[in-house]
């Protein structure tokens, strides 16, 4: 059994999690503005570079960055195992990952093979290096919960769609493509979504859920069975797509059940916790549930609509991820800074609560789900969507304004270096 | 009996529903939730000097451990002491949103905490005191807290 996440100077730096999670919402803004420098016609297909580099943006900028960051934080609190030089591997990781996708963008949108090619080295390897390490610090865990076996589910289908990812992504090197490249790309946005980042939003839920608002515990069916049965799900999908298309519905609805069902446990585990408080994170995963529900209804009956609303699920299941993720921001960068602080002696610091303009923090939320829902309508309404971009470039600064600001105060701190809250020790 | 594990989950539970009423009772007035809070702060101590005058030191008898684990777990003790003195006067004060931001920062550090020892700690001292498994239960039960 490990426990070198059980010591605080073995814990990772705090400037580990914290350099994905400042440059999320930047992303987000990059995101926002392309968005409205695209013409809406472009956005409603799902396969235009447009919505290629936009959808990249976001799942590579802010899921995987978020999910990265916080995997190097939950891995000692949640299984006390630690990666190998953390502060080595996410520094070197989180470099060429920028770099990578900002490449990217540039080798897709202005069609540059060299910024391509830069970008196929840099972001294959900063993925491989954050999948390895994760994967390496669970090697040696011995009591696996069902957490823990969340995040090696996850990084093993991350691990598959990277390798499709680059496959795609070469195609635009070579300009080569496959009679393969669209049912691969279809095989890896659909891992990517469900397994990747859905199966680890999952197993983090197990544990984050009770943790942050001692809500009931999730049952054991859930927590033994359901992640093995989603990936399960996603194989047969897998191998329906390639050898019976048509009946590759069974695995779409096996499983968006289990999602819903996730969706709706969500919500009653929050109807039955035990504290009162509710907060802007409380609201953000209900969104979330309402979001995830609508899109994995609208996922399977698209199937019979020739897919034609498949980038409205998109915006759906995006939002709902983004909602998990921005509310789990507001809760863990203001403890992250706490504790640290707390850890180095500076005991009479401002609680969690204050670190964040609870106002400011409800505006950004506001304008966030205004910003999803009008992406919506502007798939009949063209005309909304400038709209939509602007609200959602709001809310993405208005959150990096506001977790910016318990990063700050860390450092305040640190340089001025208050006197040391001696009480506790008289 | 139950065993260490058992024990030590079973209380982190007693103490959750302890401060979820807490919570309740301040969310109407800090004044009705005195006695509770109260409550809610000398048990935990109990649980805490359950921990780091029986188990902890048997656990470090036991496997010559003493700067791991239980070294941590004895620091974030030291951080929770802190934040209830501080939610104890936050009532005294009637200060609410000074309570609040405290409770919400106690209630992370706390379940964070429990998170580590149930599956961490505890699994650990198990398997290494369960031959002594029913003394050391018995020995934390009539502990007598200082």
């Amino acid at each position: 059994m490990q426990f070198k996440g059980l010591s605080t100077d073995q814990a990772p730096p705090i400037s580990a999690p914290l350099r994905f999670f400042l440059t999320a919402p930047i992303f987000g803004i990059i995101a926002g503005i392309l968005i409205l420098l695209s013409d809406a016609s472009f956005l409603i297909s799902r396969y235009s570079l447009d919505s290629i580099v936009i959808t990249h943006i976001i799942t590579i900028g802010f899921f995987s960055f978020v999910m990265f960051g916080a995997l190097t934080q939950m891995l000692p609190v949640l299984a006390g195992a630690k990666m190998y030089r953390v502060e080595l591997a996410t520094k070197i990781a989180y470099i060429i990952m920028t770099a990578g996708l900002v490449m990217m963008i540039i080798g897709l949108v202005f069609t540059s093979s060299i910024f391509t090619m830069f970008s196929f080295i840099s972001l294959g390897s900063g993925f491989m290096i954050m999948i390895t390490s994760t994967l390496y610090a669970i090697k040696n865990i011995d009591n696996i919960t069902a957490t823990i076996r969340g995040m090696a589910t996850s990084m093993f289908f991350a691990f598959i769609i990277v390798l499709m990812g680059l496959f795609l992504l070469y195609a635009y090197i070579s300009n080569d493509y496959s009679e393969l490249h669209i049912v691969i790309a279809n095989i890896h946005s659909v891992m990517a979504i469900f397994g990747f980042v859905g199966i680890l939003i999952i197993g983090v839920s197990f544990q984050v859920l009770p943790m942050f608002y001692v809500a009931p515990k999730f049952k054991l069916f859930c927590k033994n069975y359901v992640m093995s049965l989603i990936s399960i799900g996603l194989f047969i999908w897998l191998l329906l797509n390639f050898f019976a298309d048509e009946y590759s519905i069974i695995g779409k609805f096996w499983i968006a059940l289990f999602f819903w069902a996730f969706a709706t446990t969500v919500w009653k585990k929050l109807n039955e916790r035990k504290r009162p408080i509710s907060d802007v994170t409380i609201w953000y995963w209900r969104a979330s549930s309402i979001f995830l529900t609508v899109g994995s209804f609208l996922w399977i009956f698209d199937e019979f609509l020739e897919t034609e609303y498949i980038v409205m699920v998109a915006i759906l299941i995006g939002g709902s991820i983004l909602s998990i993720l921005i509310g789990m921001l507001y809760k863990i960068i203001p403890f992250l800074v706490w504790f640290h602080l707390n850890a180095m002696g500076y005991m009479s610091i401002p609680t969690i609560t204050e670190m964040i303009d609870k106002d400011l923090a409800i505006t950004q939320y506001i304008f966030f789900i205004f910003s999803i829902i009008v992406f919506g309508f502007s798939f009949y309404l063209p005309y909304l969507l400038d709209l939509s971009a602007i609200s959602f470039i709001i809310s993405m600064a208005l959150l990096e304004y506001n977790i910016l600001a318990p990063v700050l105060l860390y450092r305040r701190t640190k340089k001025t270096k208050p006197d040391f809250d001696m009480s506790m020790f008289q | 009996m139950a065993t260490i594990k058992e024990f030590l989950a079973t209380d982190h539970r007693r103490c959750d529903e302890m401060f979820a009423d807490m919570e309740n009772r301040a969310s109407e007035s800090l004044e009705s939730a005195k006695s509770i809070a109260t409550e809610f702060v000398n048990e935990t101590e109990k649980h805490f000097q359950m921990e780091e005058r029986v188990m902890f030191l048997e656990f470090e008898t036991k496997t010559g451990m003493t700067q791991g684990p239980t070294a941590m777990m004895r620091q974030e003790h030291t951080q929770m002491r802190s934040l209830m003195v501080q939610l104890l006067e936050a009532i005294e004060n009637d200060n609410k949103d000074k309570f609040f931001g405290l409770s919400e920062t106690l209630m992370i550090l706390l379940q964070q905490h429990n998170m580590k020892e149930e599956q961490m700690l505890y699994p650990m001292a198990q398997q290494h005191l369960s031959a002594e498994s029913e003394r050391i239960v018995a020995m934390m039960e009539s502990i007598i807290v200082e």
